[in-house]
């Protein structure tokens, strides 16, 4: 009885396994995701967007199942896992640059409800409350604005589409101080507002701390640590893997 | 909050709709069968339009199925249906074969994927040439003329097949605006993240394919009333060559670029007719030849098509010029 109240996670990965050819890119990963910012942190070439691919569909696994809350994703294809509540945005804004940024962002919604239905006026509503949390205009063509107010617009896709599991693929990486604040703060804001699991791969440990209950680090392919930010920076290993070379890097 | 800017295309459309209809008395009976051409032409265009101005998938087994629609259409009239059932039949025919030319594009793109429609396009020519019992293979196929009360046949098919066009393009504009349109731009242009986006790219590039299948099969039944007599040799490849010229010259990604494009290939024709009287040596090659330096003329200067050029103009300002020289 006490387990079934307990609920579920939004997102479960369990002892994922990932192979590109003979190497091994991901090998026993397991991990969880439940309302607010899990951090996915670890050196290139670690394995994070392999873990978000995979999540997404993208990449098959060798090993290993992703749950998306009750349902196992199993051999699903991208388009009908991001149905079940899974949106994500890409390292490079993926937009139609002829289109204005709000058509952009209800793309993300027109997969989600039958093509020869029009879009609700509700849900362009709900798309332009979203479009004026983060500052952006709604009838500028993508093709206008600069690279940082692009990743913007992503991630005011993929958040406009009312997921129960967003992805985001570094969305802070080439942005100024300034411009990761634009980023943030809506985005904080919304997240809790909602009972939305994010997953965040970033660089920037600044930021992860700021805004990440937990945190999980990869390298090589395996997942080394996980916990509160505070402590799984203090690892020794985390600070061998990743702080490391990041040290070695800036010296 | 009204734009304006919506308007221009259905404006446009009422005012072609009426020139059209008085064109039969300005114009010569040769001048009227021009625009006919054009006009049959601009549909079938508009298909590849929207597959791969829209899409992004450069097929061009349009020809084939243009065909299709022509020997289809005939075929279905001499079996005793009406002309329009038949050449709406023939086209949900060309339609199929559309969906089926559209399979290897789910794995298939760019180069490999314009070989892969291109041995389709052969095919059907292939198949025209031996459904001898349809076709009658290489001897031809006398098309029965439609009537429609005391029109002349120039006069009818002018009608019909600007009024298809006419049609054709009030459904296209606002198809384009909608949300098929915007998940076929996504497809051409963000293709790897359509599944993120819920958006299956399979299903849109075979929808893709159904309507441009679908225009060229349309195209060809009113070619059947156009040209009257069919070969299998009209659809082999300088018709598909020709109809990629027809939409990149005019322009891709835009509706009006099939239009143009149309006024073109037609146009250029018939300037080279034109000049092969007082200078032969423009036959035969010299056809080619003149229609292929026009292509890379717009091509490499207009590379957007003649569709763009009023917006290039416009955009065009000395000073802008001169800055971007300095760069």
């Amino acid at each position: 009885m006490q387990e079934m109240q307990e609920d579920r996670a939004p997102l479960k990965v369990t002892d994922i396994a990932v192979s590109y050819g003979g190497n091994k890119v991901l090998t026993g990963v397991s991990l969880e995701a439940r309302h607010g910012f899990l951090g996915l942190i670890g050196p290139n070439g670690a394995g994070k967007t392999t873990l978000l691919n995979v999540i997404s569909g993208y990449v098959r696994v060798d090993a290993g199942e992703v749950h998306i809350g009750a349902r196992r994703i199993g051999k699903l294809p991208p388009h009908r896992i991001a149905r079940l509540g899974v949106s994500r945005t890409f390292q490079t804004p993926k937009l139609i640059h002829e289109l204005t940024v709000l058509e952009n962002v209800l793309l993300g919604i027109d997969g989600r409800i039958p093509l020869l239905r029009p879009m609700p006026r509700s849900v362009t509503a709900h798309v332009r409350d979203v479009l004026g949390e983060f500052g952006l205009p709604p009838h500028q063509r993508a093709s206008d604005l600069p690279l940082a107010t692009m990743k913007l617009v992503e991630v005011a896709r993929a958040i406009a589409a009312n997921p129960i599991v967003m992805l985001l693929d570094e969305p802070a990486a080439g942005l100024s101080a300034d411009e990761v604040e634009r980023l943030v703060a809506p985005l904080r804001r919304l997240v809790r507002t909602s009972q939305l699991a994010v997953v965040i791969i970033e660089h920037d440990l600044e930021l992860i701390t700021q805004l990440c209950d937990r945190v999980a680090v990869l390298n090589f392919g395996k997942l080394i640590a996980e916990g509160a930010p505070g402590q799984v920076l203090k690892t020794p290993e985390v600070i061998h893997a990743y702080l490391g070379a990041q040290l070695a890097a800036v010296r | 909050m009204i734009r304006a800017g919506r308007y221009v295309p259905y404006a446009g459309i009422a005012v072609a709709v009426v020139a059209a209809y008085l064109a039969p008395t300005v114009t010569d009976r040769y001048q009227l069968f021009l625009l006919t051409w054009m006009a049959i032409y601009a549909v079938a265009g508009s298909g590849l339009v929207v597959l791969i101005g829209w899409t992004g998938q450069i097929a061009v087994a349009q020809a084939g199925l243009f065909g299709v629609g022509a020997y289809g259409t005939t075929w279905l009239v001499h079996l005793g249906a009406p002309w329009p059932v038949a050449a709406l039949g023939a086209s949900l025919v060309g339609t199929a074969l559309g969906v089926l030319i559209g399979l290897p594009a789910i794995r298939l793109r760019g180069f490999y994927l314009a070989i892969c429609t291109l041995a389709f396009g052969e095919l059907l020519h292939q198949v025209f040439v031996q459904a001898v019992p349809i076709t009658h293979g290489p001897r031809g196929l006398a098309v029965d003329p439609i009537t429609v009360g005391d029109l002349d046949a120039t006069t009818l098919i002018w009608y019909l097949s600007f009024g298809t066009l006419a049609l054709v393009l009030a459904v296209l504009v606002p198809l384009g605006k909608s949300r098929l349109g915007r998940a076929l731009k996504a497809v051409r242009d963000i293709e790897v993240a359509t599944g993120s986006l819920g958006l299956s790219a399979a299903n849109y590039k075979l929808i893709a394919f159904a309507i441009s299948a679908f225009l060229g099969g349309l195209g060809g039944a009113l070619f059947s009333q156009f040209i009257t007599y069919l070969t299998p040799d009209i659809f082999e490849l300088p018709l598909m060559v020709l109809f990629l010229v027809q939409v990149l010259g005019g322009g891709v990604a835009r509706l009006s670029g099939a239009v143009i494009g149309a006024v073109f290939v037609v146009g250029i024709r018939e300037v080279i007719q034109a000049l092969s009287t007082p200078l032969p040596q423009f036959q035969g090659s010299g056809q080619s030849l003149i229609f292929g330096l026009a292509l890379l003329l717009v091509v490499g200067f207009l590379p957007n098509g003649f569709a763009s050029l009023p917006g290039r103009l416009l955009a065009f300002r000395p000073s802008s010029a001169l800055r971007a020289a300095d760069k």
